[in-house]
């Protein structure tokens, strides 16, 4: 069953434009001038119940935008959607029983007051009864580990238990679709691995939909199933993570350390990335050339070292962005 | 409804924390009133003088409610966090939960001058008892019958500045217009009652907020009688109305205006 539906939905912002200096600030006094700037171009896709999904995308790239849309905040100017098969525009209180929203660059919990009170305040403000909250409260509680801070005001927390408790207080009332909006943002390594840990068991054992926003690849990797790309308000990727990994990662790093400096040989299917002495760092292209074929050409006999790992996916979506991004439109 | 009292709740157990940070508001409150106090005793040459109807005592008493209103209401929540919010863009992450937003300023107003009108009260109480003097004819239950006009004052006071700082969905600052409306009401309903004006001047103040905010329930308290009472009420009745008809009016059309920024 999907639970998101987007069809052609755009969105544009007028943003106001000055010319530089004091005479331009006189000038926008009187003559006041506006660009028009596409933020989300038409875009359409779908998310199945249960599903985790990666949606991605460079700084500006509309990705907030999208989500402010499907959570109802922002009106599209074109298009139509859908979640859980309400109009977000026409029944934003609705939706928001059924959905829950985590921003990792705004803070819901009242600072001042415990993580239990706010879990209080949410299930009230989500019209759960005291036993329900409670009950839900404590679920949570022992899902995401709270035990130990639960009534240690906000304010004292660690960002990272900070964060656990922002999730937690969208989860209360139960919701059937999460959106996460760069959920780790600002944390630790640890910190990180731990939430993606709690994502991914909330899905699991709760089945909640989750609709990912995140700039950290480590995220994206560990978590989504499937991957949204998103450059100048368009769609310009798809895919599942799987096809992904196959259809990119057909390029390979070969890092070798040779007994001697020597000058490799030209071939198709191999590009030197960076030689430095006897080290020699190469990218090897399988779908021309196969690896143990592009091994040989090195001449094993002299190789003192070597390491062969997968381009990070990084990178492969850095070359995504570049090759797919075409500016704002005006 | 019950979500309106858990945030009022939250707020008040958010606030007690700070009862300290309240009270050190008293030191302006006592300057300002210590002031009045021999303002108006220089003003009144001789006792039994009554200006403007009324007598020193109740002058100074009316003063002395009037600024315990004023000092009561002060909030940060309804001066500025509106309009923060809105020119932030954090109105949209307000909005998206399933309270309505005005609602939700409001009980979080309400919670805060709960805290800090009776502290205040109880300090007007303790100045005007050793500083002033009884109120002239006051009778205990005439604080009954002021209470409701002071809750009702009060919420109509919000819903006007929430008025005033919902215009920063049009405009980049309600700065300005919360001073002029803050002002208004100091000087024309708060250091002086309604009846020092000139006579031209009075039906004219009496239709502005001023009379039901600050004047109504501080002029019941030193000089009570039924049919103030009434139009009073009456008055008051009509202004929340009015106000809560231009909220949603504003907040319907000013919602359909809301850019995020960051989206």
């Amino acid at each position: 069953m999907r639970v998101i539906e987007a069809e052609a939905l755009s969105k544009n912002f007028r943003v106001k434009h000055k010319e530089k200096g004091m005479r331009g600030s006189i000038r926008a006094v009187f003559h006041p001038q506006t660009e028009e700037i596409r933020a989300v171009d038409r875009v359409s896709f779908g998310v199945e119940e249960g599903e985790v999904l990666a949606f991605i995308g460079p700084n500006g790239a509309g990705k907030s935008t999208t989500i402010k849309m499907l959570t109802g905040i922002l009106y599209p100017d074109g298009g139509r959607v859908e979640v859980l098969g309400i109009d977000p525009v026409k029944k934003r209180k609705q939706l928001a029983y059924q959905i829950g929203t985590v921003f990792g660059q705004k803070e819901q919990l009242w600072t001042h007051l415990t993580p239990y009170d706010n879990f209080c305040f949410f299930g009230a403000i989500y019209d759960l009864s005291g036993r329900e909250a409670e009950r839900r409260i404590a679920e949570l509680t022992e899902i995401f580990e709270l035990s130990d801070f639960i009534n240690t005001p906000v304010r004292s927390l660690s960002l990272g238990q900070r964060i656990r408790c922002e999730i937690v207080a969208s989860l209360i009332h139960k919701p059937r679709v999460l959106f996460l909006d760069e959920p780790t943002i600002g944390l630790d390594p640890v910190v990180k691995e731990n939430i993606r840990l709690l994502i991914r068991q909330m899905n699991k054992e709760l089945h909640t939909t989750i609709f990912l926003t995140s700039h950290d690849i480590g995220d994206i990797e560990k978590l989504c199933r499937r991957i949204v790309i998103v450059n100048s308000g368009q769609i310009v990727m798809d895919d599942s993570m799987e096809h992904l990994k196959y259809h990119y990662l057909n390029r390979k790093i070969v890092e070798v350390k040779l007994q001697e400096e020597t000058a490799l040989p030209k071939t198709e299917g191999i590009t030197i990335l960076k030689q430095k002495g006897s080290r020699v760092r190469l990218e090897v292209d399988t779908s021309v050339i196969k690896i143990n074929d592009a091994l040989r050409s090195i001449d094993a006999e002299h190789v003192e070292d070597i390491n062969i790992s997968n381009i990070p996916l990084e990178n492969i979506i850095m070359e995504i962005y570049k090759s797919e991004g075409r500016g704002a439109v005006q | 409804m019950r979500k309106y009292v858990v945030i009022y709740r939250s707020v008040l157990m958010e606030n007690l924390q700070y009862a300290a940070n309240i009270a050190m508001g008293f030191i302006s409150y006592f300057m300002l009133i210590f002031v009045f106090i021999n303002l108006w005793d220089y003003m009144y040459a001789s006792p039994g003088d009554l200006i403007a109807g009324y007598t020193k005592e109740q002058m100074i008493w009316y003063v002395m409610i009037t600024e315990m209103i004023w000092f009561g209401a002060r909030s940060a929540t309804i001066r500025q966090q509106v309009s923060a919010d809105i020119r932030g863009g954090n109105i949209a992450y307000l909005v998206n939960k399933p309270y309505w937003y005005p609602l939700y300023i409001l009980s979080r107003y309400t919670a805060e001058w709960n805290i800090q009108l009776p502290m205040y009260a109880a300090l007007t109480a303790v100045i005007g008892a050793a500083m002033v003097g009884g109120i002239p004819g006051f009778r205990t239950v005439t604080i009954l019958a002021a209470v409701p006009c002071i809750a009702l004052g009060m919420t109509i006071h919000a819903v006007f500045k929430i008025c005033i700082s919902m215009l920063s969905f049009w405009i980049e600052d309600a700065d300005p217009f919360q001073w002029l409306y803050d002002k208004l009401i100091l000087i024309v309903g708060t250091i002086f009652p309604v009846e020092i004006f000139p006579a031209a001047l009075q039906p004219v103040l009496k239709l502005t907020p001023i009379y039901t905010v600050c004047y109504g329930p501080a002029k019941l308290i030193v000089d009570f009688s039924a049919e103030k009472y009434l139009e009073i009420l009456s008055a008051q009745v009509v202004y929340l109305v009015a106000g809560c008809g231009i909220l949603f009016w504003i907040y319907q059309r000013g919602g359909r205006k809301l850019y995020v920024n960051g989206g």
